[in-house]
């Protein structure tokens, strides 16, 4: 799909003034679809005047829509420079995961296409810094490094047992002292030139976004995941990555990215898989074991503006543990360490638990060292994104690319003991997610800092929208022009309010389905807020399907009676909402305590990619494993600031 | 003599008894190591740039002692050829090679030129069928019937229509980006002879939409301005392939080749 791009023009128009006026017409009426309030006749007309009088710059100062538009995008890919993608089968190189970004089709090392059925609006690849693009050159016979012993076996990998034992067998071997001995400069320099390179071709401002970027791979004494996306701004990087190699201290990547910036790069890192961090994520110790301080919080959150909220090993919102009270905390829960059968322990290993924990340091102490947004990414070590639950194919090459693999297909014979199903943790895996910006137009610096105004929301896969606003004087829900007047006179996600008096601010949620899949069911805030030193939560449904009211008492909507037929994966129809929208006000505020809010909205119930693999299988689905989920979105928080 | 060649034994024989002969061969005076200004500099830069700060004087001398000593090791490993039988150091050479190589010597081509290289790939400047469209949104598709006869009798559109996410005004999408924004199915309703005049309703994942063409711009090439920026891209990136190309003959004419 290609469309003229409104900052082509604007450049030519800034190049040569004397031009066909049908041109300049046309350029207007693209303006006026972008923002949608004036009518195309009258910013045409304007343009028209405008060139004549040959004053301004016409295009790139209204190309781009003030009241900002939803892009959706995947900050979290692997390619064959990736340790673990080449082991797992993965050849697919940078170009072709932007390819596919855009609309083609690569073929997974099982054989099969994989398309999206719509390009995406961003996307970066962001291979593992330590070994990036060893694995592969051992693979070559002829190379030095295929005569290191740990590269034994590389040249024949065979199925999935084997290249499961193979990542495992380097996986540890990183993890000791001898692990420099692999990690070749020239090989990695090598990797991460074409990387830098092939996102720079991709980048088409008005259309397509990419960034340079790369997974900072690090993890605690106890295999606690510290996994880390470091997404660059502009189009050049250092000559090498910063990886665990060189510091498994998270807090050195900080420095780095620090020192960075005061050579003019600059970039951002997004922690991810927090849910597998055993608590070392956001924990409230800094790497040597002292309290954190604001120090600390300054340096991470200059350095962290966003985390990872889902991807397909899991969602990190909540747990049941953490949130007793919250009926859909247990969704798409992973439970382990990553790359490992250790059990992760949930406290502060959840995002919801680092929001309270900021503001009751906040409260306590005066900073706030969790003060991120959120996005949603996939993880895919395929280079394809995998987000959608019926066109899914997991993410680790040959070792889940079917059912049986990934467990949502018995074996042709039950294991040893009677186990009807594959003994793998990839069921606990999902289907997700996206990473969402609102910004003014599809390019890297207006993209980037949506990043850095934490304007961001993510899904668990559909390209859902939300809004959400807070504020004293916000307007109408039916205003034709609501949100440039709720950003006028209100703060959206990721920013700060002042509590200016004792009554409640309005919020304004607001959230429209994917034209694609499932309507919704419901919207809620959940709010979190300290009182007398403790951190406490609560989720409040603000807007029900079907014109239903929310119950007060119980801060609930009525079930809307959406179903699934878990035999088809057809779901009900005319149930559910294309649109949920209200404004809400907090009964319960209280203007001197610290406070976050942020939206999440849930679609109707729809067939979970293990029933989908079932039903075309023509088998059942499994009975241990959740049949159908609610697809997700979540906004980042607005947070209060106390008016004393 | 197959299994031979596979002998590591006899390949050590053969790589020793070689590198005998070159020492043999170049054995005068090693140039002198001079560590000037610039490499202490390059050396202290580097060390700051992974430390975070500039290194002490007793680092700096020690730093300078292990570059000196690693610059004796590589002159004495390229002396003796090492690099040749290393196939990374061989790429990695290769590679720096054709970054020169690929590096265009013409800043800014000339228009002509550019377009030029447009004309011979059109097919990539190519856009779709495209409408740029108004829109009105109704929950129910008897609103939107009244809506359009409110609008026959001459009422203003502004007026109309429920205030959704989605936009009142697009321009110049395809058939795609409809079914995206819309719903599957939803581009293929309208009908794209009729300009100027509300038509539909027209269902959607979000309801009933009246649709007003505003134009229908027919699949065709993007006029050669209006695709520049990318024409430059494209045409920088076949050059350096045509440039390491030319490069690569040169060399290769320039070489005998014997295949024995």
């Amino acid at each position: 799909m290609k469309r003229t791009t409104i900052a082509s023009l604007a450049n030519h128009f800034q190049h040569s003034r004397q031009f066909f006026l049908v041109a300049v017409v046309a350029a207007a009426t693209a303006l006026a679809g972008c923002s949608d309030q004036a009518a195309p006749e009258q910013q045409a007309a304007t343009a028209e005047t405008e060139i004549h009088s040959q004053a301004v710059n016409l295009a790139t100062a209204d190309a781009a829509n003030a009241d900002r538009n939803a892009y959706f995008g995947d900050l979290h890919v692997h390619t064959m420079y990736s340790f673990d993608a080449f082991i797992f089968g993965t050849t697919s190189s940078p170009d072709d995961a932007y390819e596919f970004a855009k609309g083609g089709t690569v073929v997974h090392p099982a054989g099969f296409d994989m398309t999206l059925n719509r390009p995406l609006d961003f996307y970066g690849v962001s291979d593992h810094a330590f070994y990036i693009g060893v694995l592969r050159e051992m693979a070559n016979p002829e190379s030095e490094i295929s005569k290191h012993e740990i590269a034994a076996g590389m040249t024949t990998l065979g199925d999935a047992a084997d290249r499961g034992r193979k990542f495992y067998e380097i996986f540890d071997f990183m993890q000791t002292e001898r692990a420099p001995e692999i990690n070749d400069p020239e090989i990695r320099k090598s990797a991460w030139e074409d990387i830098k390179a092939a996102a720079n071709r991709h980048n088409d401002p008005g259309n397509f976004t990419t960034f340079i970027a790369y997974e900072y791979t690090t993890s605690d004494r106890d295999q606690g995941n510290l996994h880390r996306n470091v997404i660059f701004r502009g189009d050049t990087a250092p000559e090498l990555p910063f990886s665990r190699i060189d510091s498994q201290n998270p807090e050195d990547l900080w420095k780095w990215m620090d020192s960075n910036r005061e050579q003019g790069i600059e970039s951002l890192a997004i922690p991810h898989n927090s849910n597998g961090s055993n608590g070392s994520m956001f924990a409230l110790v800094d790497w040597a074991g002292n309290p954190l301080d604001s120090a600390y919080s300054e340096q991470r959150m200059r350095n962290e503006p966003l985390v990872e909220i889902t991807q397909v090993k899991g969602t990190s919102d909540t747990h049941p543990a953490l949130s007793p009270n919250d009926e859909w905390s247990d969704f798409e829960i992973m439970k382990l360490r990553i790359a490992s059968r250790l059990e992760s322990k949930p406290n502060g290993s959840y995002i919801r638990e680092a929001y309270l924990n900021g503001i009751t340091l906040q409260d306590q102490q005066g900073f706030n060292p969790f003060k991120f947004g959120v996005i949603g990414s996939s993880d895919t070590h395929n280079a394809t994104y995998a987000g959608d639950e019926d066109n899914y194919w997991s993410k680790v090459g040959l070792r889940d690319s079917d059912g049986v693999l990934r467990g949502s297909v018995p074996l042709d014979e039950p294991r040893e003991g009677g186990e009807v199903y594959a003994d793998t943790y990839f069921n606990q895996w999902g289907a997700a997610g996206l990473a969402a910006v609102w910004a003014e137009e599809n390019t890297r610096d207006s993209i980037y800092d949506a990043f850095r105004r934490k304007e961001t929301f993510g899904t668990t896969g559909p390209r859902m929208k939300v809004r959400f606003f807070a504020g004293y004087d916000l307007p109408e829900l039916d205003d034709p022009n609501l949100v440039a007047r709720a950003y006028a006179d209100g703060v959206t996600m990721g920013g700060d309010l002042l509590a200016q008096s004792a009554e409640s601010p309005e919020f304004i949620a607001w959230v429209a389905r994917d034209a694609m899949s499932a309507p919704l069911q419901r919207v809620q805030i959940i709010k979190g807020w300290v009182q007398g030193g403790a951190a406490q939560e609560r989720v409040i449904d603000v807007a029900c399907s079907g014109g239903m009211a929310v119950d007060l008492a119980t801060n609930r909507c009525p079930d809307n009676g959406a179903s699934v037929d878990i035999g088809d994966c057809s779901i009900s129809s005319n149930v559910g909402e294309a649109e949920l929208k209200a404004k809400w006000r907090d009964p319960d505020f209280d203007p001197n305590q610290n406070a976050f809010y942020y939206v999440r909205a849930l679609e109707n119930p729809t067939c979970r990619w293990s029933t989908w693999d079932a039903v075309r299988a023509g088998v059942e689905p499994r009975a241990d494993m959740a049949t159908t989920i609610q697809e997700r979105v979540w906004s980042s928080p607005i947070w209060i600031t106390p008016a004393n | 003599m197959r299994s031979l060649l596979r002998q590591p034994f006899l390949w050590f024989l053969c790589i020793s008894g070689a590198l005998f002969v070159a020492d043999a061969r170049t054995s005068s005076q090693p140039e002198a190591i001079v560590v000037s200004p610039a490499v202490r500099q390059r050396i202290a830069l580097l060390w700051e740039t992974q430390m975070g700060t500039s290194p002490s004087a007793n680092e700096l001398e020690s730093l300078i002692a292990g570059w000196i000593e690693e610059e004796a090791l590589y002159r004495e490993a390229m002396r003796l050829g090492l690099d040749r039988e290393d196939s990374i150091i061989r790429r990695r050479l290769v590679q720096k090679l054709n970054f020169i190589a690929e590096s265009d010597p013409v800043a800014e081509p000339e228009d002509a030129t550019l377009e030029a290289f447009y004309e011979s790939n059109i097919a990539d400047y190519t856009l779709p069928e495209r409408l740029t469209f108004s829109q009105l949104t109704f929950g129910e598709e008897a609103s939107a019937l009244a809506a359009l006869d409110a609008l026959a009798s001459g009422a203003d559109a502004d007026t109309l229509g429920e205030s959704t996410m989605l936009n009142r005004n697009y321009s110049y999408r395809s058939a795609l980006d409809l079914n995206s924004t819309f719903g599957l199915g939803f581009a293929s309703q309208i009908d794209t002879t009729v300009l100027s005049s509300w038509q539909g309703p027209y269902k959607s994942s979000f309801g009933y939409h009246l649709i007003r063409l505003n134009s229908v711009e027919p699949e065709q090439a993007t006029p050669f301005f209006a695709a520049r920026d990318k024409v430059v891209r494209d045409y920088s990136q076949a050059n350096k392939k045509s440039a390491r190309q030319r490069y690569v003959e040169n060399l290769l004419e320039n070489t005998e080749i014997r295949i024995e």
